[in-house]
């Protein structure tokens, strides 16, 4: 068996991007969930030209529902998992954790250590344990803010002259008042803290330190970007909105401005497509004027459950996908995910600029950002500190802390609490 | 006699098993759950992770305080409203009496997950209708789903929509079965129609009204499908999440089996001193 | 005698002016449940008000089953709650039928823990029931995991335990005397007697399995084993589907149990007031 499957690992690496030595047959399904699944499902035809014989289902259950349903479906002992899973990276380390036993090591597929360096360390640090590789690197999702050109145009704002968080208030005042009915940007308020996430990573802070031995969200960066968030929601340039709801507001045209990682580019392309032309996009501003402006939010996986009745062709099938140049390129292209591998960063359609975004060369806007971005573990803890951080940031938006820096020890104690980790100095 | 003691046995086996198997298995497995620690395996006994976490988990206080406030505010609302209801379906002057049981009763068969799409698309902030018509009034629209205590009152509204009906089929047949001689004595010695409401038909309804609160005090004490689907998994924030939800986010979101399982027990011990509490205070005067 | 329908007249004003805007803010969900079902999405998301039903409910249907196969999840909620409903009358009937009807040892108790245990909230239970049938038995995405364990709900047997305890004793002495079997007694005798309150128990039983939302949302993890009101639970989120399509879903969920309910109403009253009279 040993044997064989060194065998095949040799064949994928010697025919990488070529043919293939063997045709792998059957079926698979893959979960996944939005604009994701809809890009998983666009290389199906790349994928179906060298293994015809494949059948790939892609399945959309959304966000949620993935993570529920596998670490359900793991607890299960592995019953009803599909072919190939989606997982978030930040949200991955509870899987090995706690079943280790509900997944492949795709080294023994044919995950060699030549195809894993083609994807940046930072992917990778949360998706293997020791010698084992649960998971492949998908997308990574630079932060850039998106914006209504047409509405800041009116306005008299423009947008290269948004350095701060501070300038972005103002801009956003202006925007409302030159738009009737139209709010600056949205931010999930209500299940999420996504905008704290991505301004603390800007500003080079998370949930928990990058060794995932200690608990840092009360340290100075964090608290600077609680208040950021705080001041912005207090001067109404921000009100909430959950996913469906920003979309919403993007196709009703009351939304000025979204910030999300780069592949949100797919998300309002495909759900706007009759506002084209008038989108476009520029880095985050700020805390400071000459403060970073790049981070990351999202960026995702593909692992395969050890109960797939057909490994090989879910491999297969993911190597495809992610591993070449082809496959990432095309989810890119239609969907706007951000390739992690490094390769596929050299496709000449990165320069080109795009009819959608009234010509600009957004993807060299957003790819820029790539080499400043700060590493953020998410741990097996995310999901329980995550949980805690979107009730205090509750909590605090409605005036019920002193301040930023009280509200973050408290979600501080709270993750320590259910975690056990010690706070860093 | 044995013959017949057989035949017990066998009429009763296959129930007691499912029971046994699915029932009384898992309240004592849950018990014994409540004291491991299985966030790494392997399990290991450790109830200061489960119970000790409990006293001092300001998540699993707040998801208690918002259970306690619906409890406090959602039910006395709700039965006051069901006994309402139900006097006034109950009267012989209502016309289009069909109609208007259809109304309050259709609710019961709705399902939660039907009525909390319905609910999340009419109370949509920008673009709902329940928004429209308050401005249409002239009144400022409300954030339902960003403020916590709009979030709280809609959770409110949902559940007292979903169940008064229920309750007022409950003290209904209770109300049907007094018998009307009882009234046509009242009225000959001209007692006036509130008074016989506060003197007769409320304290024989007592016991009815009673086994309503019960019931509902278990209910919400387990709520989970509406703040699980209406706000969005207890936001904004969690300032709706409930017992219940909380129970299911330390059981299956971040598969804290053990402390989930405390968390069950505490629910219980609540519902069970709760109800007890509420049939000290009706006990009959003696 | 004037003054008397004087005041009926007031007191009946007084009533409908309480009742009738009740009724309407009622049943306005249902309502627009309707509506929305009907509706375009850029109609469903627009500034305008919107409270009549428009043309859309087949196009939105063929969105909604083209993003879930609803089809299936309704064939998959039907048949679990009809084998449910069946399953547990017979199991339940057979079991107060015993309880009503026999004396034996062991009886105090087993009826002591049956009431003992029925305030519990379901929720005590559910982890070790999800550990158990996904773990232990393996038997996550089945049949079995949707239609067996929910069968321990003992309502029925206290329930019917009362329906039987009621009927005249004569009537199965006299059979018994005739040297009629036991089980024939139950199924020949006591059973067709029963009827009113196996309608009203089926009814309350069918309905329960039919809107059940967290066990078959833990249990069964596959898009093609989902019942429902899980698959329509799992749209509320996502980003493809319309909510003119969820609404279609909603409709779909709602309406059979609306024309249960009008159609049965007197069994459907009876069995929710059943559980009160004790």
């Amino acid at each position: 068996m040993r044997t064989t499957l060194g065998g095949a690992a040799l064949a994928l690496v010697l025919t990488a991007g070529a043919a293939p030595a063997f045709a792998q047959s059957g079926e698979i399904t893959v979960w996944s969930w939005n604009v994701a699944a809809s890009a998983l499902e666009a290389t199906v035809e790349g994928f179906n030209a060298e293994h015809p014989d494949v059948k790939v289902t892609v399945q959309d259950l959304g966000n949620d529902q993935v993570f529920d349903r596998t670490l359900a479906g793991c607890a299960a002992g592995g019953g009803g998992l599909p072919d190939v899973l989606s997982i978030e990276n930040h949200e991955a380390e509870i899987f090995w954790a706690q079943f280790p036993d509900c997944f492949t090591n795709l080294k023994e597929l044919g995950y060699t250590e030549e195809i894993a360096s083609g994807f940046p360390e930072f992917k990778r640090v949360e998706l293997e344990v020791g010698d084992a590789a649960y998971a492949m690197p998908w997308d990574s999702g630079p932060v850039v803010m998106f914006y209504r050109r047409d509405f800041y145009e009116k306005a008299g704002v423009k947008p290269e002259d948004i350095k701060t968080w501070d300038d972005f208030t103002e801009a956003g005042k202006k925007i409302a008042e030159a738009n009737p009915g139209v709010v600056m940007t949205r931010a999930d308020f209500n299940g999420d803290a996504e905008w704290f996430r991505m301004i603390a990573n800007e500003q080079g802070c998370g949930y928990f330190s990058n060794d995932a031995s200690s608990i840092t969200i009360n340290q100075p960066a964090c608290v600077a970007a609680l208040d950021a968030v705080k001041k912005m929601y207090d001067a109404g340039i921000i009100t909430a909105a959950d996913w469906n709801e920003k979309i919403q507001a993007n196709t009703a045209g009351t939304a000025a401005s979204q910030m999300y990682g780069g592949w949100y580019e797919g998300t309002i392309r495909n759900n706007s497509p009759d506002l084209a032309g008038k989108w476009g996009i520029y880095r985050m501003p700020s805390v400071t004027a000459d403060g970073p402006r790049a981070a990351n939010l999202g960026g995702s996986s593909l692992a395969i459950p050890t109960v797939s009745k057909n490994k090989k062709a879910a491999w297969a099938f993911v190597n495809y996908t992610l591993g070449t140049n082809e496959g990432q390129v095309t989810m890119l292209r239609e969907f706007g995910l951000v390739p992690s591998l490094l390769s596929a960063l050299d496709d000449p359609y990165m320069q080109e600029p795009q009819p959608y975004w009234g010509g600009q060369k957004v993807w060299v806007d957003i790819l820029e950002t790539l080499d400043e971005i700060e590493p953020s573990r998410g741990t097996p803890f995310f999901g329980d500190a995550d949980g805690i951080m979107i009730a205090v940031q509750t909590r605090y938006l409605t005036g019920e802390f002193a301040s930023a820096q009280e509200a973050l020890d408290d979600a501080a104690n709270q993750i320590a609490l259910v975690t056990g980790l010690p706070i860093a100095e | 006699m044995r013959m017949r003691t057989r035949a017990a046995y066998g009429f009763l086996t296959p129930y007691l098993l499912i029971f046994a198997a699915f029932w009384v298995w898992p309240i004592v497995y849950s018990f014994y759950l409540s004291f491991l620690a299985t966030r790494i395996q392997p399990w290991r006994f450790n109830p200061g992770m489960t119970w000790g976490r409990l006293v001092v988990d300001p998540a699993f206080a707040n998801a208690l305080k918002n259970t306690l406030i619906i409890l406090v505010i959602q039910v006395p609302v709700m039965i006051a409203l069901a006994t309402l209801l139900a006097v006034l379906l109950n009267s012989q002057l209502l016309r289009a009496r069909g109609i208007m049981r259809f109304a309050f009763f259709a609710p019961v068969v709705v399902g939660e997950a039907a009525y909390a799409a319905v609910f999340r698309l009419m109370f949509n902030a920008d673009f709902g209708v329940v928004n429209k018509l308050i401005t249409g009034i002239g009144l400022p629209r409300v954030d339902w789903f960003a403020s916590p205590t709009a979030a709280m009152a809609l959770i409110i509204m949902a559940v007292t929509w979903r169940w008064v009906g229920y309750n007022a089929i409950i003290i209904l047949s209770g109300l049907q079965a007094i018998p009307n001689d009882v009234y046509e004595a009242a009225t000959l010695d001209r007692v006036s129609k509130p008074r016989q409401f506060f003197f007769i038909t409320l304290p024989l309804l007592k016991p009815i009204i009673l086994f309503c609160v019960v019931l509902s005090v278990i209910g919400t004490m387990q709520l989970f499908a509406e703040p699980f689907l209406i706000t969005n998994r207890g936001g904004p924030g969690g300032a709706t999440e409930t017992l219940g939800l909380f129970l299911y986010r330390q059981g299956f979101t971040v598969l804290n089996f053990g402390y989930a399982s405390a968390v069950a027990y505490t629910i219980a011990a609540l519902a069970i001193f709760i109800s007890l509490v509420n049939l000290w205070i009706g006990r009959s005067p003696k | 005698m004037r003054s008397k329908s004087v005041s009926t007249l007031r007191r009946s004003i007084a009533l409908h002016a309480v009742m009738v805007p009740l009724a309407i803010v009622w049943l306005f969900p249902i309502w627009m449940m309707v509506v929305f079902s009907t509706m375009p999405e850029n109609a469903i998301f627009s500034p305008n008000i919107h409270l009549i039903p428009s043309d859309r409910f087949w196009a939105n249907f063929n969105v909604l089953q083209g993003d879930t196969n609803f089809l299936r999840a309704i064939f998959i909620s039907v048949v679990v709650a009809l084998v449910y409903t069946v399953l547990s009358v017979m199991l339940t009937s057979m079991a107060g039928w015993a309880l009503a009807r026999y004396a034996f040892i062991g009886k105090g108790m087993v009826l002591t823990i049956i009431l003992g245990t029925l305030t519990l909230p379901y929720f005590v239970v559910v982890i070790p029931q999800f550990i158990m049938v996904a773990r232990d038995f393996g038997l996550a995405n089945t049949w079995f995991a949707l239609i067996v364990p929910p069968l321990f709900n003992s309502l029925g047997v206290l329930f019917m335990r009362q329906s039987f305890s009621m009927m005249p004793a004569d009537l199965f002495d006299a059979a018994r005397v005739e040297g009629v079997r036991e089980w024939r007694i139950f199924l020949f005798v006591a059973m067709p007697l029963a009827r009113p309150t196996l309608a009203a128990l089926s009814i309350i039983l069918f309905l329960a399995s039919w809107n059940n939302y967290l066990w078959p949302l833990l249990i069964n993890n596959r898009p093609d084993m989902m019942t429902a009101p899980v698959a329509l639970g799992s749209l509320i989120g996502l980003t493809k589907v319309s909510w003119g399509g969820i609404m279609v879903g909603a409709v779909l969920l709602t309406a059979p149990m609306i024309a249960v309910f009008i159609l049965l109403q007197r069994h459907f009253i009876a069995g929710i007031a059943a559980g009160a009279v004790k």
